[in-house]
């Protein structure tokens, strides 16, 4: 009887499969799959990207929502629309009262301001790239008609890279005015693009250093027994508005415009009225003023 | 904690003490009306900025530079912690949440600053670049799979 030989058992057939596999163990194989990882710089600059991108974007928002300057009016538009709001009927002015505005107005203590003709005299300190100045021209105007007139008005608009862009407005650099009740000086200080246009006197510079130590522009001083600065209401009712909108929008008393600008008007004619004795009696004596000069 | 990780918790710490000096500056100069030490005209007006009814905290009486002060404050304290401890995957995904709600925050302001105000403030601009300079720190240093505890 024939015996197998003895030696090497052939592998179970499990194992022979395995045998191809043995061949490839030998050689080195990664546990798994390298994963590739994104270098640690590269969020930081997608956030940068990101931020960069937004500021373009907000930048972007801002020009397109900020309003155009209007076409800049002709002398006679000009003269029509400083007609329309100095004619404003007084029963107008009088059913607003103080409107919308925000009395800044302050009694001040000093030497009785008057001007060369011995006349009490309000200073207006101003510029004309400032748009709070450009929103206090309108009442300052309607204001100052009632006690006297002014001549050689031109319209202007605040800085178009300010807040409140291209107000349109007045200026009264190269503007007189006439008055038998007051005086009235005004200094712009610089144009609409901030470049100097008027200087101040040592007198009129020493009454800003003295009752507008903070430097807020517009500054206005009724003849060193009131002053304020700063706006009286806010010039975002006048965006996007040409001068014969705005002089059109007065007409209505319970126009944004209305209440702002002449509500301020009243609250500037009872600060005028307390310099010239409630004179005249035609403007000082409404009820609307008597309330403001109550509480000055 | 490896060298490298005490360099950035520090940088991060550093960053936030800085902002902490900017805000109050910034909240004395909102409390006492100090002058300042910046432009008020043009498109770079602080004034603009900070006497805007964006400038207080929800229409209280609390400026938005006091909100500043604390989130400079627990940004700094995280920091310091994961420089005291052992860099724990808790306090680094804090930081991360931290610092990406700032960053969220400061992209509001900016918005406001230049859409709804037209102006910027310098002082507040210095604040928002210490709050994406921490932002950025985090998120470049940050190891999800060392965080995770895992090799």
């Amino acid at each position: 009887m024939a015996r197998k030989r003895k030696g090497p058992r052939s592998a179970p057939k499990t194992q022979q499969k395995a045998r191809p596999q043995e061949a490839h163990a030998k050689v080195k194989r990664p546990l798994r799959k390298p994963v590739r990882r994104t270098p640690a710089w590269v969020p930081a600059l997608a956030t940068v990207g990101v931020i960069a991108l937004l500021v373009v974007v907000f930048l972007a928002i801002r020009y397109f929502s900020t309003p155009a300057a209007p076409p800049p009016a002709n002398t006679t538009q000009t003269a029509q629309v400083v007609s329309t709001i100095t004619s404003l009927p007084a029963s107008e002015l009088e059913q607003v009262g103080a409107g919308s505005a925000t009395n800044h107005i302050t009694a001040i203590t000093g030497t009785a301001l008057t001007g060369p003709t011995g006349k009490p005299l309000v200073f207006y300190y101003g510029a004309e790239y400032c748009p709070f100045c450009a929103a206090e021209r309108w009442p300052l105007i309607i204001a100052l008609s009632r006690f006297g007139s002014f001549s050689g008005l031109t319209t202007t608009t605040s800085s178009s890279s300010d807040v409140y862009a291209n107000t349109p407005t007045f200026t009264f650099h190269g503007a007189t005015y006439s008055s038998q009740y007051i005086e009235f000086q005004a200094v712009e200080t610089t144009d609409r693009n901030q470049k100097t246009l008027e200087t101040p006197t040592a007198a009129q510079l020493a009454l800003v250093n003295r009752y507008d130590s903070g430097g807020s522009i517009p500054f206005v001083d009724f003849g060193n027994r009131y002053a304020f600065n700063g706006a009286t209401y806010l010039p975002d009712s006048l965006q996007g508005l040409t001068w014969d909108q705005i002089a059109t929008d007065l007409q209505s008393p319970v126009s944004p415009q209305a209440q702002g600008i002449l509500g301020s008007a009243n609250l500037i004619t009872a600060a005028i009225c307390k310099l010239t004795g409630d004179q005249p009696a035609t403007v000082c004596s409404g009820a609307a003023i008597k309330s403001i000069e109550a509480h000055l | 904690m490896a060298g490298r990780d005490r360099l950035v918790g520090a940088a991060v710490a550093a960053v936030g003490l800085a902002g902490v000096a900017v805000s109050i500056y910034l909240t004395f100069v909102h409390y006492s009306a100090a002058p300042l030490v910046c432009s008020t005209s043009g498109a770079i007006d602080c004034e603009r900025v900070l006497t805007s009814a964006f400038a207080v905290i929800g229409g209280s009486a609390l400026p938005t530079s006091a909100a500043g002060i604390v989130w400079f404050t627990v940004s700094a304290g995280l920091a310091i912690a994961q420089l005291a401890g052992r860099g724990s995957p808790l306090l680094s995904r804090a930081q991360l949440a931290w610092s990406a709600l700032g960053l969220a925050t400061v992209i509001g302001l900016v918005f406001i600053e230049i859409v709804m105000l037209g102006a910027v403030c310098l002082w507040c601009t210095v604040a928002h670049a210490l709050v994406l300079i921490t932002f950025l720190v985090v998120i470049t240093t940050r190891r999800p799979g060392v965080e995770g505890g895992r090799a």
